[in-house]
């Protein structure tokens, strides 16, 4: 009988081959995305589908986040300054950190959560049920049909909502700021917002940021879809992983993103 | 003309399929016949690579099929139609999509001309033009089977591979796919490979049977051939042969 200790090594190493052969699998996914990409006016309807799938079905969504992340800053900013601090600066602080990190992470993470599983569940349920097989007999590429429109889609919407979430989320600051409490005037709002003011900043917060998640949402959604065995279970597995695992990924880019860019 | 030889394929050191060997020639209705877990299957989908073989040569028409690539294989795959066990049908499309996905992607037509097509194929399949608007969960079985063998249809495809046609159906559909099977046979495609456990079906609509035992063929030959004995073997007791 094995000792407990070599079962645990065991289990280790089947952990580490499980690990390393899904990354390599992933980055496989990523290669046939490369080379499908050519191929995008051949997959245009699909394409069209998913950008409204990211972009309209997600609004109300993204539009409810924007509003309260830009609210709580706004409490967060007031209550952590001192009487001292001119409130310009603290405006100044509220906006960087909700463009820069706030919003798009928080924004991102929602989304990994509301795409990331649906798309998941959407492609582990057309792959237990031989859809994705019917796809190739009908001698279209899987890649291409499912998970490239969806990629770029992610890619290409999660920058738009970024940047409508963005200017919600100042928004709904303004407003509470100048217009419910008075605690600053429009003026001084609007000195807050431009000092310091570095175009760069909207890039990264507004693009770079949301089209680097957007991607690792659909393409680990996608991944772990195409990957489904095992039935309803396997779907819910797949649902769950895709989540869990963008959202780390998203987190885990979200810092070396801001180390090697600002 | 399909060859097979000497295919072999193992799931974690189980072997599935252990040295095929057979032809299918033109123009032929080819049952692969046998109880569930023989390796049917995994035959079928090997033959059109919706499994990759690990050893073993599948050529087409005299072309081998496993050194090719996915993209220069799809083209092969133009010529190939498969009807799913459990139909496969796109449950995000409706029906008029579903039927029409493949001339939209593959050809020039209008919509108009898709249309057209598309209504041919419900005709083919003796279904009302009121489930194009419908989903395939709004369906029933024996009518998701038709809608999957009207798809079929519309690839116009020179080899036909249907996965267990039959099972989960009632006895009016079952007889009604073998209707539509033999017509598909005498207006759209001749040479068909069909893999089921229903010795019905392949009494109905073989030209010749494969019997598959354990990943092995245990025979090959007409249907007149095979007696109650050779079934027995098969399927063990308990099992019909006679319907």
């Amino acid at each position: 009988m094995p000792k407990e200790s070599e079962n645990f090594f065991e289990e280790l190493g089947r952990a580490a081959q499980l690990f390393f052969s899904a990354i390599w699998e992933g980055w496989l996914l990523f290669v046939n995305f490369l080379k499908v990409l050519p191929n995008i006016w051949f997959y245009r309807r699909q394409l069209r589908e998913q950008i409204y799938a990211f972009l309209v079905k997600t609004l109300p969504l993204t539009a409810m986040i924007a509003v309260f992340v830009g609210l709580g800053a706004m409490i967060q900013g007031k209550y952590q300054s001192s009487a001292l601090i001119p409130r310009t600066y603290v405006i100044n602080v509220i906006f960087k950190s909700t463009i820069l990190e706030l919003c798009p992470i928080i924004l991102s993470l929602v989304l990994a959560g509301r795409l990331g599983a649906s798309l998941a569940a959407e492609l582990g349920s057309m792959k237990i049920s031989e859809q994705v097989e019917a796809l190739e007999t009908m001698s279209l590429d899987p890649v291409g049909f499912l998970v490239m429109p969806r990629v770029i889609a992610g890619m290409t919407m999660l920058p738009v909502l970024a940047i409508f979430a963005n200017f919600l989320a100042m928004f709904s600051v303004f407003f509470i700021a100048t217009v419910a409490t008075d605690w600053i005037s429009a003026k001084e709002f609007v000195i807050g917002l431009q000092m310091n003011f570095r175009s760069f900043e909207l890039y990264f917060g507004n693009l770079i940021k949301p089209a680097v998640n957007g991607f690792f949402i659909a393409l680990i959604g996608s991944y772990f879809g195409l990957k489904t065995h095992g039935g309803a279970l396997g779907v819910g597995r797949s649902s769950t992983n895709a989540v869990v695992v963008s959202a780390v990924l998203i987190v885990f880019f979200d810092y070396y993103l801001a180390r090697l860019l600002l | 003309m399909i060859e097979i030889r000497n295919l072999h394929k193992t799931f974690s050191g189980d072997p599935v399929l252990r040295g095929i060997d057979m032809d299918v020639l033109d123009g032929e209705t080819l049952v692969i016949l046998g109880p569930s877990g023989q390796g049917k299957t995994v035959l079928i989908k090997s033959l059109v690579r919706l499994i990759e073989p690990d050893s073993g040569s599948i050529r087409y028409d005299g072309a081998e099929i496993l050194g090719l690539s996915k993209r220069e294989f799809r083209e092969v795959q133009k010529t190939i139609s498969f009807v799913f066990q459990e139909n496969a049908l796109f449950d995000f499309l409706n029906i008029q999509e579903n039927l029409g996905l493949y001339l939209r992607m593959h050809t020039r037509l209008t919509e108009e001309e898709i249309y057209a097509e598309v209504k041919r194929s419900l005709e083919f399949v003796r279904l009302d033009e009121e489930v194009l608007v419908k989903f395939p969960e709004e369906l029933s079985g024996g009518m998701k089977k038709r809608v999957a063998i009207a798809r079929s249809m519309i690839q116009n495809p020179c080899y036909m591979f249907y996965d267990e046609p039959t099972t989960g159906l009632d006895e009016a559909n079952v007889e009604m796919v073998i209707d539509l099977i033999d017509l598909f046979k005498k207006k759209v495609c001749a040479t068909a490979v069909i893999v089921t456990h229903d010795i019905h079906l392949m009494r109905e609509v073989s030209d010749r049977v494969i019997l598959l035992k354990e990943g092995k063929i245990f025979f090959v030959g007409n249907k007149e051939d095979i007696s109650a004995k050779t079934l027995h073997t098969l399927y063990g007791t308990g099992e019909k042969y006679d319907r």
